[in-house]
């Protein structure tokens, strides 16, 4: 009789063999051609994650300054570790409430790490499918008594598997005890409860409207144990941003054009409204301009040598200001 | 090319669905390549009418070896070759004859590189359990040994007769969560569900 306990089953070449020999039915041989064929699917399907898991941390090391996100990922990353070989020895593995608060300036990468931890938690197995849904206060509150609440679940429901990241969420305080914004918040915090392992939402906004926000909604602060402040960039990393993206774009910054960059960006800090300004999204649409100003030069000229093509002068440069 | 393999229990109507799905498909002269149980091949031709009478017929295990035939699918607006496998049908438990045992090795071996698998289910005899054709517990292992592909379907075969509508029904109850479509492999009904199926998933 087949005993599966006292037989070591390794490959297919065994169980056929057996098959022919009368030692098991066909029902047995499938049973052991399913147990190697779902083995070998899992172990291929973990080596596969494994790696698009390292392509995402890549991504984020990419990032420049952000060191505060990266020792939290780090952090997050170990523990799941931690917790799976807990499960293997059969400890008590609780899984982690990972909802977050994002405070900064715009332009400081929320969004960027916002999307980047969907992917991650995704290939962790934090979340199921680690995509991110991106909405605003128009987005949650409704027009009029009962439409809010629906809304945000609509929202909510979108979301479900993923990230939830609410951007500027401190507009849903405003406007005093009647506003419907209230009624937001109260239906995302049940639904953090309802959905806590399988939905991680993320309020994102300026530092002070945030601290603000929290103050007056101090329910939400023991809700959110991780919050992350987003620090401006400095000069430095604004140029090692700029440099970053025009290298992307195929394009360069002769050696004075990149004097001048910085000069620019030196100054731009001074500006009252720098905070407003966008950091990192200054630098983009400062390059962008600079590269459609470089365009309107090159077709005026006759001969457009490779260079050309490549090279970011001055005077492409020279006009973009600080709006 | 891709391969697409008949399974199911022994007396469902495999190879009578191989030879009318293929003349279905524009197949008149059959070209059938038996693949013996030591893996020779061998070739021979034959019509449609011929093929019926020589190789199907209702005692069970008629089929001792694997035969498989070429046919053309459409795709799109061209046409794609795939290779039809009919495999020697499986018992509930263990078969007295050696070479039986040895086809239905062969038949696991064959259906492990398969990439559409076609599981033919007797829907006419899923409430008479003495049959050799009647639903039984190799065919829920099939359909889990199967799930772990792509491209897997249920045949609920022999519509035409007596019962059969009461049995596709338990078949899609006991298998639900699987794609289950009913034909009659004598009448060539439901072929075409068929058809846009292995289509689908070449």
């Amino acid at each position: 009789m087949f005993d599966k306990e006292n037989n070591e089953i390794s490959n297919s070449i065994q169980i056929n063999e057996m098959l022919v020999r009368g030692m098991i039915t066909p029902v047995e041989a499938l049973t052991l051609f399913i147990e190697i064929d779902s083995q070998k699917k899992s172990f291929n399907k973990k080596i596969s994650e494994e790696e698009n898991l390292e392509e995402v941390m890549k991504e984020l090391d990419e990032l420049v300054g952000l060191s505060k996100v990266k020792y939290l990922v780090k952090e997050i990353r170990a523990f799941t570790e931690i917790q799976k070989r807990r499960h293997e020895e059969k400890l008590l593995a609780e899984p982690q409430v990972l909802h977050m608060i994002f405070k900064g300036n715009p332009g400081t990468g929320k969004t960027t790490v916002a999307r980047l931890l969907g992917k991650m938690f995704g290939h962790m197995r934090i979340l199921q499918k680690g995509h991110t849904v991106e909405v605003e206060r128009a987005d949650l509150v409704g027009e009029y008594i009962g439409h809010t609440a629906q809304k945000t679940r609509d929202q909510i429901r979108r979301a479900l598997g993923g990230i939830l990241f609410v951007d500027e969420a401190y507009s849903l305080g405003r406007g005093g005890e009647k506003d419907f914004g209230k009624e937001a918040i109260d239906t995302l915090v049940k639904a953090m409860e309802d959905h806590k392992d399988n939905l991680i939402v993320i309020l994102a906004g300026y530092k002070d409207e945030m601290d603000w926000f929290l103050q007056i909604n101090p329910g939400l602060r023991s809700r959110f144990p991780i919050q992350i402040e987003f620090n401006d960039y400095s000069v430095k990393e604004l140029m090692k941003i700029a440099k970053m993206m025009v290298e992307k774009r195929q394009y360069q910054f002769n050696p004075d054009a990149l004097l001048l960059f910085e000069t620019l960006l030196q100054n731009s800090k001074k500006d009252i409204f720098y905070d407003k300004l966008g950091n990192a999204r200054l630098v983009r649409n400062m390059i962008e301009k600079a590269l459609r100003r470089q365009a309107l030069r090159l077709v005026k000229q006759k001969n457009i040598s490779r260079e050309d093509l490549l090279q970011i002068c001055p005077e492409d440069i020279s006009e973009v200001k600080v709006n | 090319m891709k391969r697409c393999t008949i399974i199911g229990k022994t007396n469902v109507g495999k190879t009578l669905f191989l030879i009318n799905f293929a003349e279905y498909l524009g197949v008149k002269l059959f070209n059938i390549e038996l693949i013996n149980k030591d893996s020779k091949k061998i070739l021979y031709k034959i019509n449609s009418k011929n093929a019926i009478s020589r190789l199907v017929n209702e005692q069970p295990h008629k089929t001792r070896c694997v035969q498989a035939i070429e046919v053309n699918i459409p795709v799109g607006k061209g046409k794609k070759k795939i290779r039809l496998i009919d495999t020697t049908g499986f018992i509930d438990g263990i078969h007295p004859e050696v070479e039986i045992r040895k086809a239905i090795s062969q038949t696991l071996t064959i259906i492990r590189d398969s990439d559409i698998i076609l599981h033919i289910i007797d829907a006419s005899t899923v409430y008479h359990k003495d049959l050799p054709s009647s639903l039984g517990e190799v065919d829920y292992q099939i359909a889990q040994f199967a799930q772990l592909k792509r491209g897997y379907v249920i045949l609920a075969n022999k519509m035409d007769l007596l019962g059969a509508e009461k049995g596709f029904l338990k078949i899609k109850e006991e298998f639900s969560g699987n794609l289950i479509l009913p034909v009659s492999a004598l009448y060539k009904r439901g072929f075409k569900e068929v058809k846009i199926f292995v289509a689908h998933n070449i």
